[in-house]
């Protein structure tokens, strides 16, 4: 099979990489702008998916895992209750302040619990061993607290709320969406900083039995607990990643940017694939002329279509993939799935189908008798 | 002993071609009116003619006679406002699909601008016009091969038309017509961008392919040359066929 489609293509180059840097231009805005916002967003989560915990028992309305308001730490005895808990304690997530070396205050983001282990929290530890954060003053910094804080070393002190404290460790990952860094202590010594969590706590972490349905369980704890909000693992994830979704405008403005992304794309194709159209008008009354159909000129320019969209798509996504490090030095995580990347690729092949469909009208209007004149 | 049958089948076919499907084309009281606004112009006016396998018939007139426009009523791409058609022994129906049809299977066109495809080589431009018709793969590229081979450009297979004389172009554009064995070949004004030597080549290229291949040929032009290789010469004025004169 001769491809008029392709020939065409090559023979007008300027035109196809005018084309295709439209389709990889939009291609890239997508990819790094969701990627980005999805890199950021999975800083929302990234505790809640991280631990072990199969359902989170939250105070009242609480909006997402680092604006927790707290409730009396004696619930946990009604959950641990439960039929189908294996279970369940409190866990402190607080915000407090924290003196730096250079005399400047901080905001970090506490996490404190018993007995870390039985949590899988901090999940990356680098050095230092969570187990021994009960037996004192201690606590675990995460390095992208360096970001905010400089540098610090373990064996160094520093003064959350007044109370001097060991660094005995570092930790890697922990992150909150606010941009606090994250330290981890010991429940009791988090609970006795602040006043407004003595004998009270943020969350109630609940592991299911093995058997046992988690959203079964979640209904009986709600039951117990009825001025608390439950939720399992995924709900949680969810509603705390809606809340800065929807109430930063990050999601508005995401969309903003895709739908622009779009536009430019469709606009570049289409405009492209339009004026090839009509300056081949000729060559598809030719092909009428010699019985070939609308369709026929259709799977040209579908063709062309999707040979831009393919083009287009490789060089956009291999431009975001080059980005990466670049941003990665501004700390920046673009984080892009296999699903992601494959929804992206299904919506350039419609977007460039879309575009091509535009000049449909146009060619199907070709009237073959144009080949006998001049 | 299934060669030799085929090969007998094709003699058999050949003889009742000879006898009984000698006409290839025949218009009969064809009229044409173009409406323009509130104005009806009258191009056709009851015109029949009828073209026999292997014959050239040359269709002369002034500019702006109705030429062109009987050539596209002939090939399927007008309708006209009232008489009948009959291509290869059938009668033309008006509707889009049967006239596509008949164009795909029956009619080869020549036109004065050669009208190629500039991005593809002359044998990319006859093979497209095959996949086009329906003939795909090897089976095209072979045909396209051989028509290619018998308008004397062989050796210019892969040539774009750009890197193609005049003449060249409009061989490959005879290979094209020819391409997919339609019984006519409607040709119009295709010397009109040569000079005198080349067009004199390829008025006798129609003619012999016309005779070896068995096509009817239409060829309108203002050329004289055409008078050395046309069975018969049609003049046409006002719409009107004048003077039919035998060669
Ligand atoms: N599509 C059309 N609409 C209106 N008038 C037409 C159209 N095509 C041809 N004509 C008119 O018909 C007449 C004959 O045209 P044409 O067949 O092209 O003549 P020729 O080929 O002999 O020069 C001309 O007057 C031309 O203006
Ligand atoms: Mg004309």
């Amino acid at each position: 099979m001769v491809s008029l489609a392709r020939k065409n293509l090559l023979h007008d180059r300027l035109r196809f990489v005018i084309t295709v840097a439209g389709v990889a231009f939009a291609v890239t805005l997508v990819l790094v702008q969701v990627g980005l916002f999805l890199g950021l967003l999975g800083k929302a989560t990234v505790t809640i998916e991280n631990s072990s915990a199969d359902i989170w028992v939250t105070s009242r309305e609480t909006p997402n895992v680092d604006f927790a308001h707290s409730f009396p730490e004696t619930t946990v005895l009604r959950v641990r209750g439960v039929a189908g808990v294996e279970r369940a304690d409190n866990a402190i997530v607080q915000f407090m302040n924290i003196m730096l070396p250079s005399g400047a205050e901080e905001g970090c983001l506490v996490y404190g619990l018993e007995d870390f282990s039985s949590w899988n929290l901090p999940w990356d530890v680098e050095s230092g061993d969570p187990t021994e954060l009960r037996r004192g003053d201690f606590i675990l910094m995460d390095r992208s607290a360096e970001r905010r804080f400089g540098p610090f070393a373990v064996g160094e002190y520093r003064e959350i709320l007044g109370h001097r404290f060991k660094i005995i460790g570092a930790t890697r990952q922990a992150a909150s969406f606010t941009t606090a860094p994250v330290v981890f202590m010991d429940f009791r010594r988090a609970q006795g900083l602040q006043q407004t969590v003595h004998n009270k706590t943020s969350y109630i972490l609940v592991k299911v039995a093995p058997g046992h349905d988690k959203a079964q369980v979640a209904a009986r704890i709600r039951a117990v607990t009825p001025y608390n909000d439950v939720y399992t693992r995924e709900e949680w994830a969810a509603r705390s990643r809606n809340y800065w979704v929807v109430s930063t405008g990050l999601g508005m403005n995401m969309g903003i940017t895709v739908f622009l992304g779009i536009l430019v794309g469709i606009v570049v194709v289409a405009q492209t694939l339009y004026t090839s159209a009509v300056e081949h008008v000729k060559e598809f009354g030719t092909v009428k002329a010699i019985g070939g159909s609308n369709w026929d000129i259709y799977k040209i320019l579908g063709e062309q279509a999707l040979i831009a969209a393919v083009v287009g798509y490789t060089i956009g996504a291999a431009m975001s993939f080059g980005m990466r490090p670049l941003l990665a030095q501004l700390h920046l995580n673009v984080l892009v799935s296999p699903q992601f990347a494959a929804t992206v690729f299904a919506g350039t092949v419609l977007m460039c189908l879309g575009a091509a469909m535009l000049s449909f009208k146009r060619v199907a209007g070709i009237d073959p008798a144009l080949v006998f004149r001049a | 002993m299934n060669a030799m049958l085929a090969c007998c089948d094709r003699d058999a076919e050949r003889e009742r071609d000879a006898t009984s499907l000698r006409e290839v084309l025949a218009v009969e009281d064809v009229r044409k009116t173009f409406v323009e606004g509130s104005q009806k112009v009258e191009v056709l006016r009851g015109v029949s003619l009828a073209v026999d396998q292997g014959e050239v018939v040359a269709l002369e007139g002034p500019s702006g006679s109705g030429k062109t426009t009987l050539l596209s009523i002939m090939g399927c791409i007008l309708t006209p406002s009232a008489g009948r058609i009959r291509v290869a022994g059938r009668e033309v129906s008006g509707d889009e699909s049967a006239l596509r049809d008949v164009r795909k299977r029956s009619i080869g066109f020549v036109f004065q601008q050669y009208n190629l495809f500039p991005a593809l080589t002359a044998q990319e431009n006859v093979e497209y016009a095959l996949n086009v018709k329906g003939v795909r793969g090897r089976g095209a590229a072979a045909e396209a091969a051989r028509v290619l081979e018998l308008v004397g450009l062989g050796d210019r297979k892969r040539f774009l038309p750009r890197d193609l004389s005049g003449g060249q172009k409009q061989r490959v554009a005879i290979a094209r017509a020819l391409a997919g064995a339609p019984e006519v070949l409607l040709a119009d004004e295709p010397t009109a961008n040569l000079d005198t030597a080349v067009g004199t080549q390829i008025l006798e290229l129609f003619q012999k392919l016309a005779k070896d291949e068995n096509k009817g040929l239409v060829i309108v032009t203002h050329d004289p040359k055409v008078r050395n290789v046309a069975d018969r010469v049609v003049g046409i004025r006002d719409g009107r066929l004048s003077n039919p004169q035998e060669h």
